[in-house]
């Protein structure tokens, strides 16, 4: 960092915890009856916001512009004012040992990286143009982003909460595609950790307002609103394909190959059918 | 570490960090710097972390041996320091952590101890840090021990130990030590963790008998308490607590089967007795027992 910059996030810093501004994050406050979705970035989390949000707020449709105060993010308020809001958020953390509620999505890693690829290029941190292959790389050795690269790699962040949380009650993993294929038999399964009856008109509804053409045609009206999109790029949308599979267009079978060698045995683990040839795949069976 | 219990404590702790803020001088913990080159000694407390420190430092510069008052400099922990602090540490650096897994972290120094031992220790250290008073029986201690209730972000001694075998246990870049290896062949484990630091960042740390001899003797028990009687009001880790009780304890291992009630034994082995066992620590409660084949799911290394 060089003095300039220095200086300005000191100020930001300063003026932020002045303020009592600092967003919470890591340093929330978590107590025993918080709920928390967890997932890697670009694994559906948003969608899962608008699910579970759809679900538990009966009364008030979730949107881009209410999203923060119907189920937050940990990064988007401080501590302070995340204690006067409903305790169901999303948090983007490896394993936390305090969060006894979670609701973990994985998807397949092969479709979060180009999902990861196209947000980033909305961001900015990529250019028009940046190889896809490239990206790849970086992606699996988490040298992408600062944000992204401390909560882990993908397969680190997965293995972190089902070695860990997998089995115990307070836990539940759910897939990214079974929760887009059959979307009333997850919420079913998991309306009762929200504390919720899975009563089949609240899931259908909490489905139909979460539907990705729904979602697409709010992000058009409100992503000027919206803290994660309005300092973005507005040609490229947050709102992507919402598919699984997406990844067999977009991606060069030595990209494919990086993906799977590096975490082939824990994407079996979850169900994910590897395409790598049968000797590589045996190499990292192994390994 | 635990949480703030009331309002007032919580404002204190404000303005406190407000304070830190406007200085430039927030504790570094998670927000810590990493560099590629750094070491990480992990452990959950009460485990040997310590002594690990005395005993690396005193290998690593022996010209100057470890004490309470230039260890945090040396090896120091990443809970007291600022992060421009920690920065200005002269590279490569080894850092003291007490955090369940951190996928940043590039290499790790595990050490893990029997955590019937460790509630023994953990006991004492909470009456003397004051979070307990004298009167609570151990007994009453083990559950919430159990729970992690005093350190919540560290996690239960499980969370901990289990995070990190089953993340990084087959990794190059992680070695396991167990405090009771150290503890009955200690020239053995040091040339292990030698021979770790020398593949990593300290391809010059001298491997001797010679060394280790001195190291150790730098780091007995002994020499720690009488350090800890001189530097105990200066020292960070001591200098808030009770000056009636030691830092450095028995420093001894299996002082449970004398310490513990049964029942105590017989709810932390029903707790943690599956990563016990997977880690060589024999059970004594029957029930516990858990036949292996059934735990070989965790991803730890056998």
């Amino acid at each position: 960092m060089n003095l300039t910059s220095r200086i300005h996030s000191y100020l930001k810093t300063v003026a932020s915890a002045a303020l009592g501004r600092t967003p919470a994050g890591r340093g929330l406050t978590v107590f025993p009856d918080d709920i928390f979705l967890v997932s890697y970035f670009r694994s559906g989390s948003t969608w899962s916001r608008f699910l579970f949000g759809n679900l538990i707020h009966e009364s008030e449709p979730v949107t881009f512009t209410n999203m923060e105060k119907l189920a937050p993010l940990i990064y988007s308020h401080p501590d302070r004012v995340l204690r006067g809001l409903p305790r169901v958020m999303k948090s983007h953390e490896c394993f936390d040992p305090r969060y006894q509620h979670v609701i973990y999505i994985v998807r397949d890693p092969r479709d979060v990286v180009v999902s990861f690829y196209f947000y980033n290029l909305k961001v900015r941190v990529i250019p028009d143009g940046y190889p896809m292959e490239d990206f790849v790389s970086r992606f699996v050795a988490a040298n992408v982003v600062g944000y992204a690269d401390r909560v882990g790699c993908w397969q680190d962040h997965v293995l972190s909460w089902i070695r860990l949380r997998e089995g115990k009650p307070g836990f539940r993993l759910v897939r990214y595609e079974d929760l887009l294929s059959n979307p009333a038999r997850e919420l079913t399964r998991l309306a009762p950790l929200l504390g919720i009856e899975p009563d089949p008109k609240r899931i259908e509804r909490a489905i139909r307002l979460s539907s990705a053409s729904h979602m697409r045609s709010l992000e058009k009206k409100q992503s000027q609103q919206w803290v994660a999109t309005k300092d973005t790029r507005q040609d490229i949308p947050f709102v992507r394909e919402a598919k699984s599979g997406g990844w067999r267009d977009k991606l060069s079978p030595t990209a494919v190959k990086t993906i799977e060698q590096a975490w082939g045995a824990t994407m079996k683990e979850l169900d994910y059918q590897l395409i790598t040839d049968a000797a590589a795949e045996h190499e990292l069976v192994r390994h | 570490m635990s949480y703030p219990q009331n309002r007032w404590q919580r404002m204190v702790g404000a303005l406190a960090e407000a304070g830190r803020v406007l200085t430039g001088r927030q504790i570094a913990g998670r927000g810590l710097t990493i560099y590629p080159d750094d070491v990480f000694l992990v452990s959950y407390p009460r485990s040997g972390n310590t002594w690990t420190r005395f005993l690396i430092g005193n290998l690593i510069d022996q010209t100057q041996p470890v004490t309470f008052s230039n260890i945090e400099s040396r090896i120091p922990e990443i809970y007291f320091n600022p992060d421009r602090f920690m920065r200005k540490l002269l590279r490569p650096r080894i850092l003291k952590s007490h955090e369940c897994f951190q996928p940043h972290y590039p290499r790790v120094i595990y050490i893990v101890r029997d955590p019937r031992d460790v509630a023994i220790s953990f006991y004492h250290h909470h009456i003397k840090a004051g979070n307990i008073t004298d009167d609570c029986p151990l007994v009453k201690f083990v559950p919430r021990f159990i729970a992690g209730e005093f350190d919540p972000k560290f996690g239960s001694w499980r969370d901990n130990v289990l995070s990190w075998l089953a993340l990084r246990g087959n990794d190059q870049a992680f070695l396991l030590v167990r405090y009771e290896d150290l503890k009955r062949d200690l020239t053995h484990e040091l040339s292990k963790i030698v021979a770790f630091l020398q593949r990593c960042s300290f391809p010059n740390i001298e491997s001797t008998a010679e060394a280790f001899w001195r190291a150790s003797g730098l780091s007995s028990p002994e020499r720690m308490r009488a350090l800890e009687q001189k530097e105990a009001a200066s020292w960070v880790l001591t200098k808030r607590t009770r000056k009636d009780k030691p830092f450095v304890r028995s420093a001894t291992a299996g002082g449970w089967k004398s310490q513990l009630a049964p029942e105590s034994i017989a709810a932390i082995e029903a707790a943690f007795g599956d990563l016990m066992q997977r880690l060589g620590y024999e059970l004594v409660s029957e029930q516990s027992r858990v036949p292996l084949e059934a735990i070989s799911q965790t991803g730890l290394p056998s």
